[in-house]
């Protein structure tokens, strides 16, 4: 498969989204949102619980599927119905909150499993990759356990690698320490931040503000299924512009 | 270990129901029970629900006699004879021949009449003669006089296939579908069913001549004496042949 | 009235029903009948239980395949309420009613479809009980519905369901005992047989009923042993 991204114009965006919209029956999870996500962004999208951030960032891979607007991913509109978003999901790593590994298989496998059967792979290769990847994360010595014998933490820095193992070119967190015990929220926040220092592209859904600070290249303010508002962590944090944005802030610091 | 363990428990468990099934009785003393296949016609058959033909007419004639109420249990035919060993019945009656085996587990009354076993074919089959059916499959009802001298005949000596079904209509069912070559089977029954079915014919050769008899439990000799001058007494009075008449015309 | 059990003449009845004319063969070929009919049942059983059951769930979870789904539930309805004895007949009978075919093949077929049903609604409560998040995590990284279904969701909901599978599996084994009706000599007909010429209950019913047992111990033996297999590679 030819690299879409080593093709495009260094102006365009990796992710750009047109009015995209999701509802559910009657309701509007999602209304008219457009935004872009330019490579080597770490973006993190914050807002009041059902606001609209966890449906918009799973419309970016189609794990949700988008009621009406369009969403380019390197360039091709992956809502078109004839895209194969197989194709495109490879490039776009997803983490979830409750981790989602696959509780049969042992750690090396779950890593493994995708880049072999999807990517043709060899199993040598793709574990010498994942092995790497492992140690990295400080769990190299895990390869042979079973999901259910790690910690939450542990867990959730594998769902990472797993990820990671299939080289995406963009990586999409949904709330991945909001299901931890406080103490190993750390371990995982540590392991996103070596990945923004690595230049990954990075969606963040999160309730972690001073990761958000500290981190984010942008902060992507929602509510109600609008982008509310939109602008660097610095200058969000310190002077959020609209009265819903203080009223959350207000709140949560 | 384990397993062996637990199969003699279910031994001796089998071993004691067995034990209290062949204890109890059947019904009160004024119904006589009577087991039967009821796919045999016209010795029985169903017609509105009911058993009717030759052996349930001269029982209810041996009952009116005796002063008894009797009542129909329809079941496989193998299962007959043991039903009446286990007390379940009273009596087999089934247009059953009396052979030496089943001597050895019921006793049988005299004879009520004389039948025979043919072979049933397809009209275009090329058996003709019993002789015919070597190399061939051929149908029966499992346990009948038909099946056992077949086994002995031609599957024992690897001279033909042999099909048991459990009801004779089955056997014939399936020969008129080409699913086997032909049915051995008790001419009575056999004229029936060639008549009910098109493209069926019975060869002209007798294959087996037998005796019908009444099975009654070897230990119930009482029985078996008020059965049997019964019969003598419907012999005598041409009752038996009208009754076998109404069913048979004389060839 | 006699008590079989004591009389004096146990081994001259063993005998009788066994080794006279040679019938213990009735027993040893029916059970090998009996085998061959439970051994491919299971599996046509297995594959179409598990297509029905990925058609159903795929409507449940996706609204696709409706068509499929209904005729499915079709299937589903007329098999589960139907006596596996009359759709063998059906089957003989009728759907091939002038066709000279081999019986053991017609009750493969009959029983296969039988128990498939069974095993469709197995597999989709399996199926149905594995978290979405399995799912969601499988075509996240890329595989497609088909694919995340073989590799991530079928094998855990196989692995929840083996306890109620290998019960469909013996009660398969013993439900071919009706093969008797359509003129197939199984291990129960066999005893049937033996009856029908020995006159004798209990020898050849204890027989085949310890035969069946002892099939039936092992089985389970080898479902607890493949479960706790599958057990100790997780949690």
């Amino acid at each position: 498969m030819t690299t879409n991204s080593a093709e495009l114009n260094k102006d365009t965006p990796l992710i750009k989204v047109e009015n995209l919209v999701k509802s559910f029956g009657n309701f509007n999870a999602l209304d008219n949102i457009s935004t872009q996500i330019q490579k080597g962004e770490v973006v993190v999208i914050i807002g009041p619980s059902g606001s609209g951030k966890s449906t918009f960032l799973r419309c970016l891979n189609r794990l949700e599927e988008p009621t009406g607007g369009k969403i380019y991913f390197e360039g091709v509109d992956i809502t078109d119905k004839h895209t194969n978003i197989n194709k495109h999901r490879q490039r776009m790593g997803m983490v979830f909150q409750h981790f989602n590994l696959f509780p049969h298989m042992t750690i090396m496998k779950n890593l493994t499993i995708a880049p072999i059967k999807l990517q043709g792979i060899s199993q040598e290769e793709a574990e010498k990759k994942a092995q790497s990847l492992l140690d990295r994360v400080g769990l190299g010595d895990r390869k042979n356990s079973y999901p259910g014998q790690l910690s939450g933490g542990q867990k959730q820095r594998i769902a990472i690698v797993r990820s990671l193992c299939m080289n995406p070119d963009v990586m999409l967190f949904d709330e991945p320490t909001s299901a931890l015990d406080p103490e190993m929220v750390g371990e995982v926040l540590e392991v996103m931040r070596d990945l923004a220092k690595q230049q990954m592209t990075m969606a963040i859904v999160t309730h972690e503000m001073n990761f958000a600070k500290e981190v984010a290249s942008r902060v992507i303010f929602m509510d109600d299924g609008k982008i509310i508002e939109e602008n660097t962590p610095a200058e969000f944090f310190k002077n959020p512009k609209s009265d819903r944005a203080k009223l959350f802030l207000s709140k949560i610091i | 270990m384990n397993i062996a363990k637990k199969i003699l428990i279910t031994v001796l468990a089998a071993f004691t129901l067995l034990s209290v099934a062949s204890c109890s009785s059947s019904e009160d003393a004024n119904t006589l029970v009577m087991a039967t296949n009821a796919y045999f016609p016209p010795y029985e058959y169903y017609e509105n629900d009911k058993v009717v033909g030759i052996d349930p007419d001269i029982m209810e004639a041996i009952c009116a006699d005796l002063g008894m109420t009797l009542k129909i249990e329809d079941m496989e035919f193998d299962s007959i004879i043991t039903a009446v060993q286990s007390g379940k019945a009273d009596i087999g009656v089934a247009g059953m021949t009396v052979t030496e085996d089943r001597l050895l587990s019921v006793s049988f009354t005299d004879p009520y009449t004389t039948a025979k076993q043919v072979i049933i074919v397809t009209e275009d089959s090329p058996i003709a003669t019993p002789d015919d059916l070597a190399g061939k499959t051929i149908g029966v009802q499992t346990g009948t006089t038909g099946d056992i001298v077949i086994t002995g005949d031609y599957e024992d000596e690897g001279l033909a296939t042999v099909e048991r079904y459990n009801k004779g209509n089955e056997a014939v069912l399936a020969l008129t579908q080409g699913k086997i070559d032909a049915v051995v089977i008790d001419n009575e029954p056999a004229k029936v069913f060639v008549e009910t079915n098109e493209g069926l014919k019975i060869l002209e050769t007798e294959y087996i001549t037998e005796e019908y008899a009444i099975a009654v439990n070897k230990e119930n000799t009482e029985l078996l004496e008020k059965l049997n001058a019964s019969l003598a007494k419907l012999k005598e009075s041409g009752k038996l042949d009208e009754i076998i008449g109404n069913y048979i015309k004389a060839e | 009235m006699t008590n079989l059990l004591l009389s004096a003449s146990f081994a001259e009845r063993f005998t009788l029903n066994f080794i006279k004319e040679d019938r213990w063969k009735y027993i040893v070929d029916g059970l090998g009948v009996t085998l061959t009919i439970t051994i491919f049942a299971v599996i046509i059983g297995i594959v179409l239980g598990m297509l029905v059951a990925i058609v159903r769930s795929t409507y449940e979870k996706t609204g696709k395949l409706w068509l499929f789904d209904k005729i499915c539930r079709v299937y589903l309805t007329v098999i589960r309420g139907t006596p596996v004895v009359v759709q063998l007949l059906i089957i003989y009978f009728i759907i091939f009613g002038s066709v000279k075919i081999d019986k053991i093949v017609v009750a493969i077929i009959a029983f296969g479809i039988n128990s498939g049903a069974y095993v469709a609604e197995i597999f989709r409560a399996g199926i149905m009980s594995i978290d979405n998040g399995q799912f969601e995590a499988g075509r996240s990284l890329g595989f497609n519905y088909a694919q995340t279904m073989f590799y991530i969701v079928m094998p855990q909901a196989f692995k929840n369901v083996l306890p109620a599978l290998g019960n469909e599996l013996i009660v398969l084994l013993k439900e071919t005992s009706v093969s008797g009706y359509i003129a197939l000599q199984d291990l129960t007909k066999g005893g049937d047989i033996i009856r029908s010429r020995t006159f004798d209950a209990f020898f050849p019913l204890i027989a085949v009923a310890l035969i069946y047992l002892t099939i039936v111990m092992i089985l389970t033996k080898l479902v607890e042993l493949l479960e706790r297999r599958l057990r100790n590679s997780d949690h």
